[in-house]
């Protein structure tokens, strides 16, 4: 009876004290609608981005977990990493990043502490460091037509993404980083607790899976793809194949538009080589609007490779094609090419109020010093733009990497230049890294470097000395194009874009990304990538000529000779103008597809280029990701199920023991 | 957290519970059927509780009074329940002796119908632990853990489960008092029950208070304490009492 009312006593009072105390179910405490929800808020999805597992003939690159487990460690930063006892899931800042795996590969006690690298991402990092270039210092010094001698054009260059790594590594955004920020300080305050916090990572490649661990026998069992896409060629006017003229001698103007970098997707490339993509297409633009090309007595061909970080493809298949006589080069007699100039690295030119280019020239010598008296003449005439163009220095080599090398070993007669804005190193310090982002480079710098080539190369095709101020690059079309191919605000999602195409992602990345299916030599092949895709619209619609059909949709009336279908996804009818405008597939020329499975060529030597060719091809995987959540030790595990068994147990003695006292009761009668 | 975790946790809200119907509940199908249907309807009072609700949760306001008022209502509710159900059993018990008297059988014992009250009371603690506590572990099963912002020394998982212990004791011991009183006119035993899980659902209040869980989770396992004791004692009482009386009924 004095229990009872004790407990009211008490339950009354803490119904009078409530309002006392600081009860609120405020705002902090998070509701959960249902049991995923609470399940969903335990384990926090982080946004990273991976390096994966790339392979060639003789081995592997880039990162994977070391088995088919998903690697789960707690999360350390580096500079605590040192007294962390056993495996740890390190972050690491850009600026130690380098250091931190070189150490990983010279120290294999350091190595066994390291079971996966999250890298922090922040605003101010361009500013603070001298140069982050996970690519060697020599890029592809193999295929150079010239004997490399240790000369640097990256400075910069580390060489850490051409090893192998056998954890996972991750690039972090912004607000990723953060939340592991906080996880490793709480796992530092909280060191004698029996929870932390941990990092899941699940990069598992299924090269390491079935331990295939080089391009051929990878390719055998399927389990990886080779690296390729589709380079685009178009021709300004288009070229009548069935005329009877004689073919006119060839002005090419080329350029690349894929890039590298440590992390598959973040691979802007805004300097290396998007500067000179976004170049070509102004030139592209600013020429098209000239009357009497068709009266020019040189053809001008653009062409826009792709693959080239790896090995060259782009340029090599180009070539192989053209040696084959197939459909995608046809009306191209590459016999006629007269002079070639690409346009490189071109966003970084300003110094001293000027913007500077460098013209590195090869071949042969009188028609390439023709080309450069033109340049010069070009230079003079937007002599209000303060734009000066310069020889490269005589004691460079040869021309900086680039795909005139491929060029050059394959013709080397030809008259080549190559426009940068740098002499004897890469004034890029980021190059081929994620951080060669839009912030590297400058708008004018690139208007400035198209109307210096859109002049030289209508001078160059035979055009008139007075027509030539008339050419303007529209200043306002390279703005949009670096906010289309350069950010994820718009991204590909711009008006531009979606004018030609409709891209499969926002936020552009310019990994040349694996071959799907068959290299197609078909008009519109069925896998070309977004920005092949966008490029190949662009420059068929700035080269073309209106069909006799004209506005009307692609689906009936489009098959005649030198008609294509050009914006056919944009608003699923098309436009049907007359251009030459083709794709050209992009692969090593050491592989083939045969029914349905890729095969390596046997090694030709007759190629000299072949020889050297690594045959880069990237793992399968299923899924990409990472999350983080806390843990418990194993012991405190342990205790609870003890604590478990123990209460049922003790409570079965106490009812056995009340058992028994009431049937001894009972029994009393 | 892992299935070490997740099984213990399970043990500690309905361990209990199993060792009871292991040692008693089992070896009387009657018994299992009591439990089995007790389980059922407080399960169902639950589920028409939470419905009606469902439409006014989650609260906007930051206040405490309307986890209050929910409490209350939902305790209410219940007690009426158990009201009924004690009308329920009433009916079965005339006509289970009924029965009893035309096959010459001898009627139901005091400790068959205290045996029959703690079955009842058992479901009411089973549905408690399974609504409360076991929908929510399965979580608890795989590696993370989690802990709530304002209880942040104790695993959720592990207040949970330890909470739901308390009830099922509470419920489970407190409609043995409440069916003795409604059968003896005792007026203390038949306000026990309804009072005893009024103060028990407010004290659980103290847990949305910060590092409340620390003072709530103490008190309300004191409330449990206080409804074994009583129990206890009562059936000690009646025991005896029919002893001096010769009377086994």
């Amino acid at each position: 009876m004095d229990f009872f009312k004790l407990s009211l006593l008490l339950s009354l009072l803490c119904f009078l004290a409530l309002p006392r105390l600081s009860l609120s179910a405020s705002g902090e405490t998070k509701s959960f609608e249902s049991v995923p929800d609470l399940e969903k808020s335990m384990y926090k999805e982080i946004e990273g981005f991976p390096c994966v597992r790339l392979l060639n003939l003789s081995g592997e690159i880039g990162c994977s977990n070391p088995g088919r487990e998903k690697v789960v460690a707690p999360i350390v930063r580096f500079q605590n990493a040192k007294e962390f006892a056993g495996s740890a899931a390190i972050l690491v800042s850009i600026d130690e990043f380098e250091s931190l795996l070189s150490r990983v590969l010279k120290d294999s006690a350091f190595s066994s502490k390291v079971a996966g690298i999250l890298v922090e991402s922040s605003t101010q990092v361009q500013n603070a460091i001298n140069g982050f270039s996970p690519d060697v210092k020599f890029p592809q010094a193999e295929f150079a037509p010239y004997r490399s001698n240790n000369f640097e054009w990256n400075p910069a260059g580390s060489g850490i993404m051409w090893k192998a790594y056998n954890f996972p590594v991750f690039l972090l955004s912004q607000t990723s980083t953060s939340i592991l920020q906080e996880a490793a300080l709480m796992n530092e305050k909280s060191k004698k607790s029996y929870t932390e916090n941990v990092a899941q990572f699940d990069l598992v490649m299924q090269t390491t899976k079935s331990s295939t661990h080089d391009s051929e026998s990878c390719l055998k069992e399927g389990t990886c793809l080779p690296l390729g896409g589709y380079s685009v060629w178009s021709a300004l006017p288009p070229i009548n194949i069935s005329s009877s003229l004689k073919a006119k001698p060839i002005i090419l103007a080329m350029t690349s538009m894929d890039s590298a970098s440590f992390f598959r997707d973040k691979s802007l490339g805004a300097e290396s080589p998007i500067s000179g993509l976004i170049a070509l297409l102004a030139v592209v633009d600013a020429l098209s609007h000239l009357d009497g090309l068709e009266e020019l007595n040189k053809q001008l061909v653009f062409v826009v490779l792709t693959g080239e970080s790896w090995g060259y493809l782009g340029s090599r298949r180009f070539f192989l094609e053209s040696d084959k006589q197939s459909d995608t080069i046809k009306g191209l007699d590459l016999a006629m090419l007269e002079t070639v100039i690409e346009i490189g690295s071109v966003g970084k030119s300003f110094s001293e109020g000027n913007k500077t280019f460098f013209a590195h020239t090869a071949g042969a010598t009188s028609s390439v010093n023709g080309t450069f008296n033109v340049l010069q003449h070009a230079q003079d005439s937007l002599i209000t733009e303060s734009i000066m163009v310069k020889r490269a220095s005589t004691t460079n080599p040869g021309v900086p990497p680039s795909s005139l090398m491929t060029f050059l070993r394959k013709k080397p007669q030809i008259s080549g230049l190559v426009l940068e804005d740098f002499d004897s190193t890469f004034s890029n310090k980021f190059y081929h890294s994620h951080l060669d982002e839009l912030s590297n480079i400058s708008p004018s710098s690139i208007v400035a470097a198209a109307s210096l080539v859109a002049r030289t190369l209508y001078i160059l095709a035979g055009g008139k000395d007075s027509a030539i101020n008339t050419i303007k690059v529209n200043a306002s079309l390279v703005e949009e194009l670096l906010g289309c191919l350069l950010a994820c605000e718009p991204g590909l999602s711009c008006g531009l874009v979606k004018h030609y195409i409709s891209p499969s992602t926002t936020c552009p990345s310019h990994y040349v990304g694996v071959i799907l299916g068959e290299p197609s030599a078909a008009l519109y092949p069925a896998y070309a990538g977004d920005v092949s895709r966008f490029v190949w619209n662009f420059l068929a619609d700035k080269t073309s000529i209106s069909s006799k059909n004209i506005g009307s949709s692609c689906a009936k009336a489009c098959s005649g000779v030198g008609e294509l279908c050009i914006r056919g996804e944009a608003d699923g009818k098309g436009v049907c103008v007359i251009s030459t405008t083709r794709y050209v597939p992009a692969y090593s020329t050491r592989l083939r597809y045969e029914s349905g499975s890729w095969i390596v060529l046997p090694n030709n030597s007759s190629d000299n280029m072949d020889v050297d060719d690594p045959v880069w091809t990237e793992s399968n995987w299923d899924t990409i990701n990472i999350r983080t959540y806390r843990v418990q030790n194993s012991t405190y595990d342990r205790l609870i199920l003890l604590l478990g068994i123990v209460v049922t147990l003790l409570a079965y003695i106490l009812i056995e023991i009340a058992k028994s006292v009431i049937s001894k009761a009972m029994k009393q009668e | 957290m892992t299935v070490a975790a997740g099984i213990g946790y399970a043990l500690l809200a309905l361990g209990p519970s199993l060792s009871l119907f292991t040692a008693v509940i089992s070896h009387k199908p009657f018994l299992i059927l009591t439990l089995l249907s007790s389980t059922l309807v407080w399960l169902m009072s639950l589920i028409a509780l939470s419905a009606v609700w469902r439409g006014f949760i989650p609260f906007k306001t930051a206040a405490w009074w309307p986890y209050a008022l929910l409490i209350l209502t939902s305790v209410a509710s219940q007690e009426a329940l158990r009201f009924f159900l004690w009308r329920l059993y009433k009916r079965m018990e005339e006509l289970l002796d009924a029965f009893a008297d035309r096959v010459s059988k001898p009627r139901l014992l005091i400790t068959d119908k205290m045996q029959i009250a703690l079955a009842g009371g058992m479901g009411h603690g089973v549905a408690h632990a399974v609504f409360f506590c076991i929908s929510l572990l399965t979580p608890a099963f795989g590696p993370a853990t989690y802990y709530v912002e304002k209880c942040s020394r104790i695993p959720f998982f592990l207040v949970s489960a330890m909470i739901a212990l308390a009830f099922v004791t509470i419920h489970t011991f407190s409609m043995v008092i409440a069916f003795s009183g409604y059968s003896e006119g005792n007026r203390t035993d038949q306000y026990f029950a309804p009072v005893v899980h009024l103060a028990a659902g407010v004290l659980t209040l103290i847990n949305l208070g910060s590092g409340g869980c620390i003072i709530g989770i103490p008190l309300l396992y004191g409330m449990a304490m206080l409804t074994l004791l009583h129990c206890g004692k009562l059936v000690w009482r009646r025991l005896t009492e029919n002893r001096r009386q010769g009377n086994l009924y």
